[in-house]
């Protein structure tokens, strides 16, 4: 098998990129324009399906236990379970968002470059799972940062929007300075970058330069950590998250700032002994958890609540790892792994529900005025399917049977009580403790949809088209068919989390 | 056979909600049939999983992963509540036809009562930990839909919203002692657990024993998380019974008679489990006592019944809690719905403005007397040999202490009980309401668990058989019917229960005859006065409680949402403080 095949799940979306940027700004001059057939997004749709042809030939190479790495002269790009689960969700992510997207972004100006920044995006985010040294690692990271920026400003006519992106700019910026500083620091003590190197040679590099391993590891927490979201370095997200058009959001919720989690560990890991920082990695879930939480019980902003939801979900994530770093549980690290995955499914079915509402009832009437909560009141009357669909994913959300979250946050409890640690075990109770709480915001909004008197908003709404329904569908199944067979992502999350233990050397 | 059955009773149900949620609400006629066809099968087909019952594995599927085997055991704890689900649930089904004649969004009360009943089903059939927490929380999704069924109505909405948070915070105890049990055993199944009880560490089994009967608490409304199920009265009738007799509250006693064997050697555990089912007991009595409203009267007497069952596992007598648990399920469905019916024909839930209603009504009154006197333990109906048989296991197993308030419980149960009825029935019509009869499927649901009411203590003696054959684990000895009745009518705790309800039903007609017969100012509660206002209304202060927990969540949650100024200048700092933290913490080696 050719080892240079796999690299083709980032090259074709890296490489259709301009192609689509091209097109657009060569094919329409007029956007408006009817009766054309609109060459953006049909080029966008077929990048994004062809993607997933080396990406199946990938997995089925990496299922058959063959290696996926590939080298440019001393930099290799490798392709582990984590990588491949990273994808995957990129790329189901991002297939579903390009086809919400058909109408949704129909009568955008720049149209294309949102394709393109979209596709770009999602190419970055595959390749960033598969770098094997700190700078490609950083680069990866970067670009997939700048690609974000440009699509979370996407509205430039709208002063919101414009102050979200200089926001997310500037602090997401910050931690990119702090991410580079710690990789400097990393070289110049190692005279290496490479991570699999550094972590073979980590013992004793770390005690003998020990206040700058741990300088850089500190670096490397918070400067990744602004991507991922941890609290108090999330103060990005909410403006992000509700500003950004609503394919961005769910794909920044459900897979960028885990894709900065990912980069995180990976870079960790070259440098630390798990037992330095797994006790800041829980400290940083239990304030992820209880902080999300408890935020998003006061937003009257739906976009705000789901994205003050997520803090809480990268918190239970946190969770899982930190607890199989600290026991060298599979269960932890599987359940985390799967959780990265539900809630990719979860959070991205949210917003795109949301979108949905936001498409018909605002933008469809030429206002882009935020979606209230108080604005689902009686959805199911006009729009059964998008309250279902909501109603699936904000309840998944909370952690009830028989959907998806559910199963995840399951493995995340049994990882936990298998290291019969007290703390440990208070910990999995504060968790299950806040997973209620989670349901006191997102219960309500349930019974919001199916109330019988309709919201003037929903009244005044307009029809939506079947390519907005259909990704809403879609999720909707996967997440219920997850949350009765959540053995069906095994054969993924059991590698990934082995590929998480492996790093650290567990 | 007993595996297809299992199978069935939470398939079937399921099914049946699928396709009314498929159905839409255009055609109301079609989500009435397929509802009441489902229900009604899977009644049919949970008596006939009675003749199956063992205590093996019934269906055994890898579900892989870290959620163990799934494996249903139909044994006769499980099949019989698992009948009592199916069978009450049907009924409810069949009276709503009648009752939600005509309601919006119909197919979201069908679909969700279908899931609760196979949800129901699958708690108390399931093998496996992991299953029992599954189905254990499906119900609480579904208690909490039917509860805000009319979701238009705040009172309705937060009163879904407080059950699902109270019961779900009780989950969290069945979650914690699953996986405590797992990371002993090795193994989800309730059968490990059973057996291997003995060799798991004293701490750990008590972590265990005492977070399932936190959940147990919590999700059968006993003391102290009892207020949740008077504001639960908000749901449309037909739920209220079955959330009050065929499912919810049942799981609860459900699970703590299903492990008894493995914690009653848990230091306290059996007394806090009896002091739980007397406080219940007491407390909820009193409340019935003063309620005004014809629905939360019977809730009340809901907690106060199931404190009875909680007791009677408390003192070491699971056969006869689960023996009152089927007559109690059978004579508080009977209640509610013929309750229903009145509150359905005139229009409001007030007994203070009902009042004389039993002429118009005759065969409404003469099916709510019935549930009536099983409810406050006459002879020969129901209620009467279950509440006694525990009593008899009060005073034989427990402290005597105990028993005496169990006894004064008995009488109060008979003093509200005649106090509704009257109210409702008799008397001087108190305001100009209009009624109408019951329609037919009203009259056959309650009138076949009219039926019911006096008869199913008969199958005191078979039911033993069946539990003390298929529990291994539980020391269950079986007793002939008339056994029990013999027992029952040699034993000191029945004359003592009959003296005290006959005071309790002559206390009532005292009060009746005083010179202020009006119900809200009767000199009873005047005696009360402020006891009334300062604590029954409010759950004995536990409703406080709740209140100063919500207010606190909802406080911490504007103080935090205040640091969120989105101000970038501070958004930095906050990315500079925690970057210190972090080398902090790393330097010192936390």
């Amino acid at each position: 098998m050719d080892a240079i095949r796999f690299t083709w799940m980032f090259a074709i979306p890296l490489l259709s990129s301009p192609a689509i940027y091209l097109a657009g700004r060569l094919g329409i001059h007029n956007p408006n324009q009817k009766g054309r057939p609109n060459l953006v997004r049909i080029l966008a749709l077929l990048a994004v399906i062809a993607t997933w042809v080396p990406y199946i030939a990938a997995v089925r190479t990496f299922l058959s236990g063959e290696r996926l790495e590939f080298a440019v002269e001393s930099i290799w790009l490798r392709a582990d379970a984590i990588s491949l689960l990273l994808a995957l969700m990129v790329l189901s992510l991002g297939t579903l968002v390009v086809i919400f997207s058909w109408s949704y972004m129909a009568d955008e100006v720049g149209e294309e470059k949102f394709y393109a920044m979209l596709l770009a995006m999602m190419g970055l985010m595959i390749g960033l799972g598969c770098a094997s040294d700190l700078f490609n690692l950083w680069v990866w990271f970067e670009g997939m940062a700048v690609s974000s920026y440009l699509l979370v400003a996407f509205y430039r006519e709208q002063p919101a929007s414009l102050e979200a992106g200089v926001k997310y700019l500037v602090q997401s910026a910050t931690g990119s300075v702090l991410v580079l500083m710690g990789i400097a620091l990393v070289l110049a003590n190692s005279g290496s970058l490479d991570l699999a190197a550094l972590h073979q040679n980590g013992a004793r590099w770390a005690s003998d330069h020990r206040l700058v391993s741990l300088a850089a590891a500190g670096l490397f927490i918070i400067g990744f950590g602004v991507k991922a979201a941890l609290v108090p370095l999330h103060t990005w997200l909410p403006d992000a998250h509700s500003q950004a058009p609503s394919g961005i959001r769910a794909m920044l919720s459900g897979v960028v700032i885990e894709a900065g989690l990912i980069a995180m560990l990976r870079a960790l890991s070259a440098i630390m002994h798990p037992l330095d920082w797994r006790i800041i990695l829980l400290s940083f879930g239990a304030l992820n958890m209880v902080f999300g939480n408890l935020v998003a019980l006061r937003q009257t902003i739906l976009k705000r609540m789901l994205a003050y939801s997520s803090l809480s979900h990268i918190g239970y994530i946190l969770l899982g790892i930190g607890v199989s770093l600290f026991a060298g549980g599979e269960a932890a690290a599987q359940g985390a792994m799967f959780h990265l995955f539900t809630h990719m499914l979860m959070k991205g079915l949210a917003f795109l529900a949301a979108g949905a509402l936001i498409y018909a009832l605002y933008l469809q009437n030429g206002s882009h005025h935020a979606l209230l909560v108080s604005d689902l009141a009686g959805t199911a009357q006009k729009y059964p399917m998008v309250a279902l669909s909501l109603s699936i994913a904000v309840l998944g959300l909370g952690g009830l049977p028989p959907l998806a979250g559910f199963m995840s946050k399951w493995q995340i409890f049994v990882g936990g009580f298998s290291t019969q640690n007290g703390w440990i075990i208070a910990l999995m109770v504060f968790m299950a403790l806040n997973s209620v709480l989670s349901l006191g915001y997102y219960a309500p909004l349930v019974n919001l949809m199916y109330r019988k008197t309709p919201s003037d908003a929903i009244l005044a709404g307009k029809p939506l088209p079947s390519t907005i329904t259909l990704p809403l569908i879609f999720l909707a199944m996967a997440v219920v068919v997850l949350g009765l067979a959540p053995g069906l992502m095994d054969w993924l999350t059991a590698p990934a989390a082995k590929a998480l233990l492996g790093l650290f050397g567990n | 056979m007993a595996g297809t059955l299992s199978v069935l009773l939470i398939g079937l149900p399921w099914l049946g909600a699928l396709l009314v949620w498929l159905s839409g609400d255009a055609r109301p006629k079609i989500l009435h049939i397929l509802a009441v066809g489902t229900s009604v099968s899977a009644g049919l087909l949970s008596l006939i999983l009675l003749a199956f019952a063992g205590s093996q594995p019934a269906v055994n599927f890898k579900f892989g992963g870290w959620f163990g085997d799934f494996t249903l055991v139909a044994d006769g704890l499980g099949a019989t509540l698992a009948a009592v689900a199916c069978v009450v649930g049907s009924l409810a089904v069949i009276y709503s036809v009648d009752y939600m004649q005509g309601e919006a969004q119909l197919r979201r009360y069908y679909a969700f009562i279908l899931l609760f009943i196979g949800a129901m089903t699958g708690l108390v059939l399931s093998g496996n930990l992991f299953f029992t927490f599954f189905f254990w929380e499906i119900t609480a999704l579904c208690s909490y839909a039917l509860i805000s069924y009319y979701n238009d109505d705040p009172k309705a909405v937060s009163g879904g919203m407080k059950a699902l948070i109270i019961t779900q915070v009780g989950g969290v105890g069945l979650l914690a002692g699953a996986l405590a049990a797992f990371s002993n055993l090795g193994s989800f199944q309730i059968a490990d657990l059973l057996k291997g009880a003995t060799s798991i560490p004293a701490g750990l089994l008590a972590f265990i024993a005492y977070g399932f009967l936190l959940a147990a608490a919590a999700k059968s409304a006993q003391f102290p998380f009892h207020t949740w199920l008077p504001d639960a009265m908000e749901a449309p009738t037909p739920v209220s019974a079955l959330i009050h007799a065929a499912t919810m509250v049942n799981a609860g006693v459900y699970l703590l008679a299903r492990f008894y064997p493995a914690f009653a050697q848990v230091p306290g555990w059996t007394l806090a489990v009896t002091l739980v089912g007397m406080l219940s007991a007491l407390t909820a009595g009193l409340m019935a006592l003063t309620a005004t409203d014809l629905k939360r009267a019977l809730a009340y007497s809901t907690v106060s019944q199931l404190g009875y069952m909680v007791y009677a596992i408390g003192v070491g007598g699971v056969f006869a809690s689960q023996f009152h648990l089927l007559n109690h399920a059978v004579f508080k469905a009977l209640l509610f719905l013929s309750a229903g019916a009145v509150i359905h024909s005139v229009g409001t839930r007030d007994m203070r403005k009902m009042g004389g209603l039993g002429s118009k009504m005759p065969f409404i009154r003469n099916v709510f007397i019935i549930g009536a006197l099983a409810l406050a333990g006459v002879p020969i109906f129901n209620g009467f040999w279950s509440k006694e048989f525990i009593l008899e296991a009060g005073l034989k197993q427990g402290p005597v202490w105990a028993f005496g308030f169990m006894l004064f419980g008995a009488g109060l149960t008979a003093f509200y009980t005649i106090r509704m009825t009257w109210l409702v029935f008799y008397g001087q019509p108190r305001e100009q309401l209009h009624v109408h009869d019951s329609g037919l499927a009203m009259k056959i649901s309650t009138g076949l668990l009219a039926t019911g009411a006096l008869t199913t203590w008969l199958l005191a003696g078979p039911l033993s058989g069946l539990m003390s054959g298929s529990l291994p684990y539980h020391a269950i000895e079986p007793i002939s019917t008339i056994n029990l009745v013999m027992d029952v009518l040699t034993g000191a705790g029945t004359w003592l229960a009959l003296i005290i309800l006959l005071v309790g039903a002559g206390l009532w007609v005292v009060v009746q005859r005083s010179p202020n017969p009006i119900p809200q100012a009767h000199w009873f509660t005047e005696l009360m006065g402020t006891f009334h206002e300062e604590l029954v209304s409010s759950s004995f202060g536990f409703e406080w409680l709740n209140q100063q927990v919500v207010a606190a969540v909802k406080k911490s949650a504007a103080v935090l949402q205040k640091t969120q100024t989105g101000e970038l200048n501070w958004n930095i700092l906050g990315i500079i403080i925690a970057l210190l933290a972090v080398l902090v913490m790393l330097f010192w080696g936390v």
